[in-house]
């Protein structure tokens, strides 16, 4: 399997300085190993923390449930569902698989193609709720919604993008990433659903600049 | 597939990462039957009135401490924007970790922090009740006047209550 590879950089939210950076065009066997040896970890402990503090289960992380090496080897060779990943110091710090068959919903753009975000993690001590003390690294979901844009642009769909969010995500979809929010969606498990037009890609871009 | 990030444009997109302080997972769950329209947003089994009880709680005991918020953040290991819409917004859902450092911090325990928080069922109808009365009879912004401190340590007996 080939792979491209991006330079970028993330934030070090402790030492407030950028750390080198790489955007991947794939998921690969490396990135599902630090999944399941450092990924899984972290999240088992903070679960248990957060049961034991009497936590209601429907506010769990739900993608506790996740298993990226089977989302890896069901979207396998396919040519429809591209992913990607952010590495820095050698580990995995965020993964991405989207879909290239799905169309836009929104009024503007209705009928038109878009590429649709199935998963996109960030590990978890990059994740404030699961860090006992602050993120680690921050940037990641920039570097992967950038990715995704790029991507929607490169096969013709002008920036187009669409995803259902987490409960606990809507809020970074919608005012720091200035999606249009059309509400929940009964077919996938009444998560809201979430477009991204041409011209909001550009001002999520543009927000950089 | 190449793309030409400048560290500029990695940085400043960080930074208000950082600053807007949420997660970005997105993804259905597999064998997970359907939740509600809401039952994600808003409190299990607890309703609006009991978040202004939570906030309303947490805003009192800082200032009965006279700690600010970025005081009171700071020693609680929390998110100072996460400490402001606790305080200030009432459909606000906090994190459980949230809630879970603010209850060490006040000393208060936990499973009560976490009802009132909404994060947990209330066990007892009549704990939401003294929440919404505390809520009601702490209605102002000024410093703690008497009526305050007496509404607030009548609530927090009500809370540390072994029930």
């Amino acid at each position: 399997m080939s792979v491209e590879i991006s330079s970028a950089f993330l934030l070090d939210v402790a030492a407030g300085q950028a750390v080198a950076a790489e955007l991947w065009d794939a998921v690969t066997e490396q990135q599902l190993v630090h999944w399941e040896d450092e990924w899984m970890p972290v999240q088992r402990e903070f679960v248990e923390r957060m049961k034991a503090a009497g936590v209601e289960r429907a506010l769990l992380p739900q993608s506790r449930h996740w298993d990226w090496r089977r989302k890896a080897e069901a979207f396998s060779g396919s040519l429809a569902n591209p992913s990607f990943c952010v590495m820095c110091q050698g580990m995995t710090q965020g993964m991405m698989i989207v879909n290239t068959l799905h169309k836009a919903r929104v009024a503007s753009q209705a009928g038109k193609e878009l590429i649709y975000i199935e998963y996109l993690e960030n590990a978890p001590w990059n994740r404030r709720h699961f860090a006992s003390d602050q993120p680690r690294f921050a940037g990641v979901g920039s570097l992967l919604m950038r990715a995704a844009i790029e991507f929607s642009r490169e096969e013709g769909f002008k920036g187009r993008l669409g995803l259902h969010s987490l409960p606990q995500s809507n809020g970074w979809y919608s005012n720091a990433c200035g999606m249009t929010d059309l509400g929940t969606d009964a077919d996938y498990q009444n998560l809201h659903y979430f477009e991204m037009t041409p011209e909001q890609a550009d001002t999520f871009i543009a927000k950089g600049n | 597939m190449k793309i030409e990030f400048t560290n500029e444009w990695c940085l400043q997109m960080a930074r208000l990462e950082l600053e807007a302080g949420a997660d970005i997972e997105i993804g259905v769950t597999p064998n997970i039957a359907p939740q509600p329209v809401g039952a994600l947003e808003s409190s299990t089994g607890s309703l609006p009135d009991a978040n202004i009880a939570f906030g309303r709680f947490v805003r009192l005991m800082r200032r009965h401490r006279r700690q600010t918020l970025e005081g009171l953040a700071e020693v609680a290991e929390i998110e100072i924007t996460e400490l402001v819409e606790i305080e200030e917004d009432n459909h606000h859902k906090p994190e459980p970790r949230t809630v879970y450092q603010l209850a060490k911090h006040f000393e208060m325990p936990m499973p009560k922090m976490m009802q009132l928080a909404g994060l947990s069922a209330p066990k007892d109808a009549s704990f939401y009740e003294e929440a919404i009365r505390f809520a009601a009879r702490s209605e102002t912004v000024e410093e703690l006047n008497a009526i305050e401190r007496a509404a607030l340590e009548a609530f927090v007996s009500v809370l540390s209550e072994k029930k």
